[in-house]
């Protein structure tokens, strides 16, 4: 164990703000929040729910849902904040292009173990949440709206079931639904809770292309994705933030402005010695050196110029003395067991991607061991029904070229004298 | 044009590989690799291979351009 343990997070963190109208714009969040390194997003501390009366307080009247809302979200660029940062009217154009009924989904289950931002919104604002979907739902003509969560979020589902009761009824319009799902990782993922909202497991699905505009038609948002929109109908901006979730001895849940770099976000939250990379996004995401990513803001645009992402706006520091290539391990590992396993390249590669990074991160001597992890990644890469292997296979070349000066010694034989220890919180050990 | 796969319906009989042996392969679990694009020539095997799947897990489809 390194003496210089870094993962605690000394120092009070940011001051707690209210949703403050800025002149940027609306923030989302009511307060950052302190989590548990693991588990839903049930904050340490206060408990914070914005009621009907300070909701319809603060912004008014809901207004009704219109193509014109939609097409002004459009013009204002709005993007999802699952993770993929589609642009909303991708999705919306693509739903739009169909005649059977509609379902609208928030998608609330934040499957990436170390997330806790869509949990904290819907705790702190669910009525925003809510507001979006009916607006989504109204728009396209839905007949259906559901919020889809994991089915251990019971913070979350009883924030929008105060939220449901509080909420005024209007005539004529969708009846909201809160559904929960299964808790495993692949719950959240879009083609997964079509089919479970028809009735079947939820279980990614292959859409061959269809052939029958008559069927029915799912449309699934994030939402953050939502709340923002709900800003937006009102005429009102919201701010230039991203709602990120930051891994120390403890999460911190936080909304910062995306022109923040990443050095001021861990010093603000207490670091005080510089990591020496970051795993961003969550399991499923990518590793980047500190030096490459301590200037850049936490902007998504500017990121992905750099092949860089923040996905679902998670940031996980490793400190220096810690081994990148034991963590990466652990994890591919843990991917590996969140299979859904329908698919055979990702049933059976990612568990050989797992023995392989497993083979390097113990520096067992092997010529030819970061080509067969590399060449594991490559034959498990889009042969899935979903992006799930996708995330496991780049998680794991971004932790080779990050890391590859441990690669090289450890491929050699000399492992880091780390490689035994895992600090990631969830994962097997 | 080209040949798609269902993953999930697809069992790694490996059938598609015997009957379009010039643009399939199997990983070494049994599971069909794909060319990206196909020839004029290779389309009879590639409708062979669609037809010949004991698990109806492959197609034919126009290679559209990706946003």
């Amino acid at each position: 164990m390194s003496p210089t343990a870094t993962w605690t997070v000394p120092g009070p963190g940011l001051p707690p703000e209210p949703a403050a109208v800025t002149a940027g714009g609306d923030r989302l969040l009511l307060t950052e929040v302190r989590l548990a390194p693991i588990g839903p997003a049930d904050p340490l501390g206060t408990d914070l729910r914005e009621s009907w009366a300070l909701h319809a307080g603060r912004l008014g009247a809901r207004p009704v849902g219109t193509t014109a809302l939609l097409d002004e979200a459009t013009a204002f660029g709005l993007t999802g904040y699952g993770g993929a940062h589609v642009p909303a009217a991708v999705k919306w154009r693509a739903a739009a292009a169909g005649s059977g009924p509609l379902t609208v989904v928030a998608n609330g289950a934040e499957s990436e173990p170390v997330a806790g931002k869509d949990g904290t919104l819907m705790r702190q604002r669910p009525h925003l949440v809510l507001d979006g979907l009916e607006l989504l739902a109204e728009s396209l003509g839905a007949s259906r709206a559901v919020v889809w969560l994991h089915g251990d979020d019971e913070g979350a589902r009883s924030a929008l079931r105060h939220a449901l009761i509080e909420r005024p009824r209007v005539p004529g319009a969708v009846r909201l639904e809160i559904v929960a799902g299964p808790v495993h990782y692949l719950a959240g993922e879009s083609s997964a809770i079509a089919r479970a909202l028809a009735g079947h497991p939820a279980l990614p699905v292959v859409r061959r292309r269809p052939t029958d505009p008559a069927a029915p038609r799912t449309l699934v948002h994030n939402v953050e994705t939502l709340a923002r929109l709900a800003l937006l109908a009102r005429g009102r901006t919201p701010a230039a933030t991203r709602l990120l979730t930051v891994l120390g001895d403890r999460r911190a849940v936080v909304e910062v402005d995306d022109s923040m770099v990443f050095a001021e976000l861990l010093s603000r939250l207490g670091w005080t010695v510089a990591p020496q990379a970051v795993l961003l996004g969550g399991y499923g995401g990518l590793w980047a050196s500190w030096d490459r990513v301590a200037d850049q803001p936490l902007h998504e645009g500017r990121l992905r110029a750099q092949g860089l992402t923040l996905g679902a706006g998670v940031v996980i520091p490793l400190a220096a003395g810690r081994c990148g290539l034991r963590e990466t391990a652990a994890i591919a590992r843990y991917l590996a067991s969140m299979s859904a396993r329908q698919c055979g390249p990702c049933a059976f590669g990612l568990p050989s991607l797992a023995d392989s990074c497993e083979a390097l991160a113990d520096g067992r001597p092997g010529h030819g061991r970061l080509t067969s992890v590399l060449g594991d990644a490559a034959l498990v890469e889009g042969r899935g029904a979903c992006h799930h292997p996708d995330g496991a296979t780049r998680m794991v070349a971004s932790a080779i070229a990050t890391f590859d000066a441990d690669a090289t010694a450890h491929a050699a034989g000399r492992p880091c004298p780390a490689s035994g220890y895992v600090g990631l919180p969830g994962l097997p050990s | 044009m080209r040949l798609r796969v269902d993953p999930v319906a697809c069992e790694g009989v490996g059938l598609c590989a015997q009957l379009a042996d010039r643009t399939i392969t199997l990983d070494r679990w049994g599971y069909p690799i794909l060319a990206s694009e196909l020839d004029e020539r290779d389309l009879p095997d590639a409708r062979r291979a669609v037809r010949g799947c004991p698990r109806r897990a492959l197609w034919l489809e126009e290679t559209v351009a990706q946003h």
